[in-house]
């Protein structure tokens, strides 16, 4: 009893950033955010593992590279949002009676879920961009599912305070006044400029013209295609007499890397785009699939399987959709930038598609399976 | 319309929850302990450390600060924190990164050096709020002067 007495009470918050106005328009632009990252995730996650009516075009080659960074450059930008939002909704917290009634309990309670799943999917995400996993769980699916426990809640909580935030963006903002540290005003210039300043240390990873400004992106300022899993990491070991191997239907061939190198090659600048947020673009230079694969009588209607020289890993196979397998950019890449692959960019050879998350552009390719 | 709003969003949230239950059901139960702590540890931390170092933050700067620097002081603040915050995960790592390319920059200097720029803005608009301030309090005596002369 006697800490719940020493608690502060809403009533002693007097700074005029404690006031619906304020909330009303910082959780506008959060949940403009949220909104913009949570169907960002949703179209990434739909590529990896979406459902059969799921597709996902090949055109403009820039497409993930563009999402994909929305979604992280947009949780970038929630994170002060959401920190403002609470800082302006902190003495609710302290309310009391702190439980009303069962639907005031009830509302409470979904807050709390809203706010643990707002925390939890932009502390894991920025975690994990950063490739440092100080958690035992296995990250996409939990950040994934914990993605609509957060957009559920957030539609939750809107359609519960709608009346109030209605009346709260149409009044008129009273003059600041009074001994605070910030005015109303300022607390919202400051919100935007924290916004500014994260979005401006990070977007670089994607975003070519910031590199050098972005101090903390999570890549070289350098102009090299970075590495996302090197050979030895993937205990990559070439065999002498490597060969590709091209399986149809009804006929498999098997290609050398010169014979590979003497079929018609396509030179194309094509994006790695991680899921992580990063990307960078390369002059690649490849046999087209939908060539190799007309080498066992298949036709670029089909969806091709890659798999990787990797024993293990969980992305050591992808299917490529038909609708990549028909697009002339679609390469098994030999060159990149004119050289032969690297071991970590791919030797003998990778898969680059245009418009495809990095992960399931499978380096170390040794067959080539045309399915249904 | 507020109906359907909720509703869409009960639907969304019980998806999810039945997506985190099938995946914590195939996890141990370390792994789940350790996802609970996760998911409670942001209001935790936020409403028992963060908002109350805020508040205690904004108390001092408000009966410290003068006038004219304290909007571009305590948002200097703000903008430090939130740096702070997005370059913990590159300064405070678990387990090394060990590909190229990525996460090899020097971050503590990349901070440092964004924190610099972020005072020395803090410093330019604080002399100039000043000064226009200093302007109109000279402005304000000599107008009095006058008007008592006169």
């Amino acid at each position: 009893m006697k800490l719940l007495d020493r608690l502060p009470r809403a009533d002693q918050f007097r700074s005029p950033v404690h006031t619906p106005g304020v909330s009303a328009r910082i959780g506008m632009w959060l949940g403009i955010a949220f909104g913009l990252c949570f169907a960002t995730g949703l179209l990434s996650h739909g590529i990896q593992h979406g459902p059969d009516w799921f597709t996902w075009p090949s055109r403009p080659i820039s497409l993930y590279r563009i999402t994909q960074g929305v979604h992280v450059i947009s949780g970038v930008a929630a994170i002060p949002l959401l920190l403002a939002k609470l800082w302006s909704v902190y003495p609710k917290l302290f309310e009391r009676p702190a439980v009303r009634s069962i639907p005031h309990a009830l509302e409470r309670g979904s807050i709390l879920v809203l706010i643990g799943g707002a925390f939890f999917e932009l502390v894991t995400g920025l975690f994990n961009v950063a490739q440092n996993y100080p958690w035992r769980f296995y990250f996409p699916a939990a950040h994934y599912a914990v993605a609509w426990i957060t957009a559920g809640s957030l539609l939750l909580h809107i359609a519960v305070k709608l009346p109030i935030i209605r009346e709260a963006l149409g009044e008129k903002a009273p003059s600041d006044s009074g001994r605070s540290a910030l005015g109303r005003r300022h607390f919202l210039l400051g919100t935007g400029i924290a916004v500014g300043a994260a979005v401006l240390a990070t977007a670089g990873s994607t975003v070519p013209w910031l590199r050098r400004v972005s101090v903390l992106s999570w890549r070289s300022a350098g102009p090299a295609l970075p590495v996302n899993r090197t050979a030895k990491a993937a205990a990559i070991e070439v065999p002498a007499g490597w060969q590709l191997t091209v399986r149809g239907r009804d006929r498999t061939v098997r290609l050398s890397l010169a014979q590979l190198a003497a079929l018609p090659q396509t030179t194309a600048e094509l994006p790695i785009a991680c899921v992580e947020g990063w990307s960078q673009s390369a002059t690649w230079t490849g046999v087209q699939i939908r060539q190799l694969i007309s080498l066992v009588g298949a036709s670029d209607t089909a969806s091709v399987r890659i798999e990787s020289l990797e024993k293990s890993g969980l992305y050591r196979a992808s299917v490529l959709p038909a609708e990549h397998v028909g697009d002339p950019l679609t390469l098994l890449a030999l060159r990149l930038d004119g050289e032969p692959l690297s071991p970590d960019h791919g030797y003998p050879c990778r898969i680059i598609a245009p418009s495809r998350p990095g992960v399931l552009q499978t380096k170390w390719v040794s067959t080539v399976e045309v399915r249904g | 319309m507020r109906l359907l709003i909720g509703l869409i969003g009960l639907a969304a949230a019980g998806w999810g929850g039945a997506l985190l239950l099938d995946f914590l059901q195939g996890a141990p139960p370390d792994d789940r302990i350790n996802l609970g702590a996760w998911l409670i540890g942001g209001p935790v931390l936020h409403d028992a450390v963060i908002a109350p170092v805020v508040g205690v933050a904004g108390l001092v700067a408000s009966r410290l600060l003068p006038r004219s620097w304290r909007t571009p002081v305590v948002i200097g603040v703000i903008v430090t924190a939130v740096l702070g915050m997005v370059a913990l995960p590159l300064l405070w790592r678990f387990n090394p990164s060990p590909n190229p390319g990525l996460h090899d920059r020097d971050y503590p200097l990349g901070l440092a050096v964004a924190v610099s720029a972020v005072w020395l803005i803090v410093l330019v608009s604080g002399l100039v709020r000043q000064g226009i301030a200093d302007r109109w309090v000279a402005r304000w005596r000599s107008a009095r002067r006058r008007s008592r002369s006169a």
